[in-house]
């Protein structure tokens, strides 16, 4: 499993020239947002680096994420991160199973020890010591306490390991919590996203494999290149928002227009993600441009935003729950201070 | 980008959703304007480029607005490796168009290259390395024993076996 | 993102109960007060006291001759201010939304832009009552604090409402929820201060005017 040759031989040995490197540095470059001229630079990282040993832990997930960052059609340059990478252990996509997978896993910890990549979707459950999901006959938390150890760097993709995601929507049975509730001497990466635009998770590790280095990242730690704007910075039917040109409801002439989905409860201004530029399924469209507001995917807690289809200016929950009491209690305090008010001029009348 | 509230000139894809891809919005002549002074400072100082198209908001209508302004020139090339690329100079000497295609014909990225010769062309000497050898392997073989055109030099391109 | 979660949760649902609580509670103890009866006989010219009350309202949207002059600019200004603020709440589309989602009526919005520069408007306008205010000595000297924070209280939602927009100097999601916040803020002070002229005004004007009209005065 481990490669003593570098990515450039291995790939050459194998009929891969320097020129597909190139085109795959340059697409890199591209999704990055780095120059153009950056792209030499890339290839050459990459070149010289060493087949990154990946151990992938599933925990609380759907294979989501996995089915966005795979891929069933013909090879194509971006495909060629799976040759960059060793994918050591994985659940969906390895053939060992059993005891033999948790050896391949503990083997490749072992030879790369300090240089190898966690990637991990899904949340981990903490409640009752965690055994809400247990793999191996271990808990979540055991699993990933013991990979991080001597990884060089993890990766929570998917918004289930970044914040929480659905197992840790209200009212979070399992007691689910983010990566980063439990690694925190160890640098993470945050790409969330339910599930995550397949080249902000290949983008990613193209650039831990060209620079070594982590990419710059937001306060949420999510890669600025991908997350650094909002849906609705970059949506192109900006245009209609701004001229107060909405949708009513789904398939009434607004939309039919393809005017702005606000009202049907779009969460773009306040969701950070590249759908607008990037796209999904290489580019084709991303749910706005299909005609459904932005959910908020990438987001902390989305599903608890209030509701999918209620729009980001209402009240969340329900505002007018205490009103009835309100009222009832106002009135009562004020007829309360009304008739101490009575009473004290009957005094001072009867007095005076 | 006034849109049109009649049967307006939006783009029709992905069963007829409107989506404004059938728009120019002006982002060629900007692109132009840019070019303009890339290509001045190719010229002057030899300073080469680029500009990356992915990156910038543009519908199809620019993009063929762009292509056609630019026009053709006397070389073009067309690549494979990891699926389809296309590379042509345009009626600009030094602007070169880099059409890079992923899965399914797709555009995965694209730039304008101000450069005497965009690197993707320029072969890279690790792969002349490696075909001096291949082909001192081939004919330390004899001429007969194989057809020099037999080593099959596919991209062959697996998901690493767990 | 938490803060705004909070914004739009707990902290408006709170504002709200307050505001209903303290309107109710304002208005309750008001007209169960003491009122010293009138028993006298009214004028010959005594108008029905409905009518009075109406007559009274809109004669006093504006000033009599006497007085027009002097008010002016106070007027004018007024009359902007209260517009403006009314055009900005009522008549952008997130605003409308919010009030169909809890009392399901809506009606037609303006676009933002216009709605923006409407904002700025009224922010000009806002800034000249309050430097009126202070300059003129008579007037600063019988400003309490309730005339200084009902200012402040009125003017933070117009000012964050127009920063959010313009995603100036935070994240947008930062910028909105301290919008709504202040509007929280508005909310919870109201009834307790001289806000509540949004409603007693009303109040007020009408019994000037049916006590008038009770005496005869000609109106």
């Amino acid at each position: 499993m481990s490669d003593k040759r570098t990515l450039g031989e291995m790939l050459t040995d194998r009929g891969v020239s320097r020129r597909t490197f190139m085109k795959y540095a340059s697409y890199t470059a591209s999704i990055l947002a780095l120059p153009p001229t950056a792209a030499t630079a890339i290839a050459q990282g990459i070149a010289n680096a060493r087949r990154q040993s990946v151990i992938w832990l599933s925990f609380q997930e759907c294979t989501g994420c996995t089915e966005s960052i795979t891929r069933a059609h013909a090879p194509s340059i971006e495909d060629l991160i799976f040759d960059f990478i060793s994918l050591d252990y994985h659940h969906t996509l390895q053939s060992a199973s059993g005891i033999a997978a948790e050896e391949a896993r503990h083997a490749a910890m072992e030879e790369n020890a300090g240089k190898y990549i966690v990637i991990v979707d899904g949340s981990v459950p903490l409640k009752d010591d965690g055994i809400y999901s247990t793999i191996a006959g271990i808990t979540n938390l055991q699993m990933l306490e013991e990979t991080v150890k001597d990884a060089f760097a993890v990766i929570a993709v998917g918004s289930c390991a970044a914040f929480g995601g659905i197992p840790y929507a209200d009212p979070n049975p399992t007691g689910a919590v983010p990566i980063t509730d439990i690694v925190t001497d160890k640098p993470v990466i945050n790409i969330s996203g339910c599930p995550p635009i397949p080249e902000a998770m290949t983008g990613t590790i193209s650039y831990l494999l060209s620079f070594g280095s982590i990419p710059e990242l937001d306060h949420l730690g999510r890669p600025k290149a991908f997350f650094g704007e909002t849906i609705h910075d970059r949506c192109y039917r900006r245009p209609f928002y701004e001229r107060g040109m909405f949708a009513k409801s789904f398939d009434d002439e607004g939309a039919r227009q393809g005017w702005c989905l606000f009202e049907v409860g779009c969460k773009g201004p306040v969701t950070y993600n590249a759908c607008a530029t990037l796209k999904w399924n290489g580019g084709v469209s991303f749910p706005i441009q299909s005609g459904h507001g932005c959910l908020g995917c990438s987001e902390p807690g989305f599903w608890d935003l209030g509701g999918f289809y209620k729009p980001l200016s209402t009240a969340k929950g329900d505002a007018l729950k205490f009103v009835g009491g309100a009222a009832v209690a106002g009135a009562a305090l004020g007829a309360a201070s009304a008739v101490i008010g009575r009473n004290k001029r009957s005094k001072i009348l009867k007095e005076g | 980008m006034m849109p049109d509230n009649g049967h307006g000139n939006y783009g029709k894809r992905d069963n007829g959703a409107p989506c404004m891809t059938g728009q120019s919005t002006g982002m060629a002549w900007s692109i132009l304007t840019e070019i303009r002074q890339l290509l001045k400072a190719l010229s002057e100082k030899g300073e080469a480029g680029s500009i990356d198209l992915r990156s910038l908001p543009m519908t199809d209508a620019d993009r063929e607005q762009l292509e056609e302004i630019l026009g053709r020139g006397e070389v073009r090339a067309e690549l494979e490796l990891a699926g389809a690329s296309e590379v042509w100079e345009t009626a600009y000497a030094g602007v070169w168009w880099v059409r890079h295609k992923g899965a399914g014909d797709r555009i995965a990225c694209e730039e304008i290259a101000i450069t005497p010769i965009p690197e993707i062309l320029i072969t890279h000497p690790v792969d002349i390395e490696a075909a001096a050898t291949r082909l001192e392997n081939e004919l330390s073989q004899g001429p007969a024993a194989t057809d020099l055109h037999g080593q099959d030099q596919e991209n062959e391109l697996e998901t690493s076996n767990v | 993102m938490e803060l705004l979660e909070f914004a739009r949760g707990p902290a408006l649902q709170f504002a709200i109960t307050i505001f209903v609580a303290g309107v109710v509670f304002r208005v309750v103890s008001l007209f169960m007060m003491w009122r010293t009866r009138d028993s006298s006989e009214g004028s010959s010219r005594e108008r029905p006291v409905v009518i009075a009350a109406l007559r009274e309202i809109i004669r006093r949207l504006w000033p009599q001759a006497a007085y027009k002059e002097r008010t002016m600019f106070a007027l004018i200004n007024g009359y902007v201010l209260h517009v403006g603020l009314a055009l900005c709440v009522f008549f952008l589309m997130p605003h409308i939304l919010f009030i169909k989602d809890l009392f399901g009526i809506s009606w037609g919005a303006l676009p933002n832009n216009v709605i923006y520069a409407i904002g700025v408007i009224t922010v000009g306008s806002m800034i000249a009552a309050l430097v009126m205010r202070y300059a003129n000595p008579a007037q600063r000297i019988i400003s309490t604090f309730d005339d200084w924070f009902s200012w402040l209280v009125t003017f933070l939602p117009l000012i964050t409402g127009l920063i959010a927009s313009s995603h100036l100097g935070a994240r947008y999601e930062t910028l909105l929820g301290l919008h709504i916040l202040s509007v929280a803020l508005l909310l919870i002070w109201l009834p307790f201060g001289k806000l509540m002229h949004f409603f007693l005004v009303f109040v007020t004007r009408s019994q000037t005017g049916a006590h008038l009209s009770h005496r005869g005065a000609q109106l």
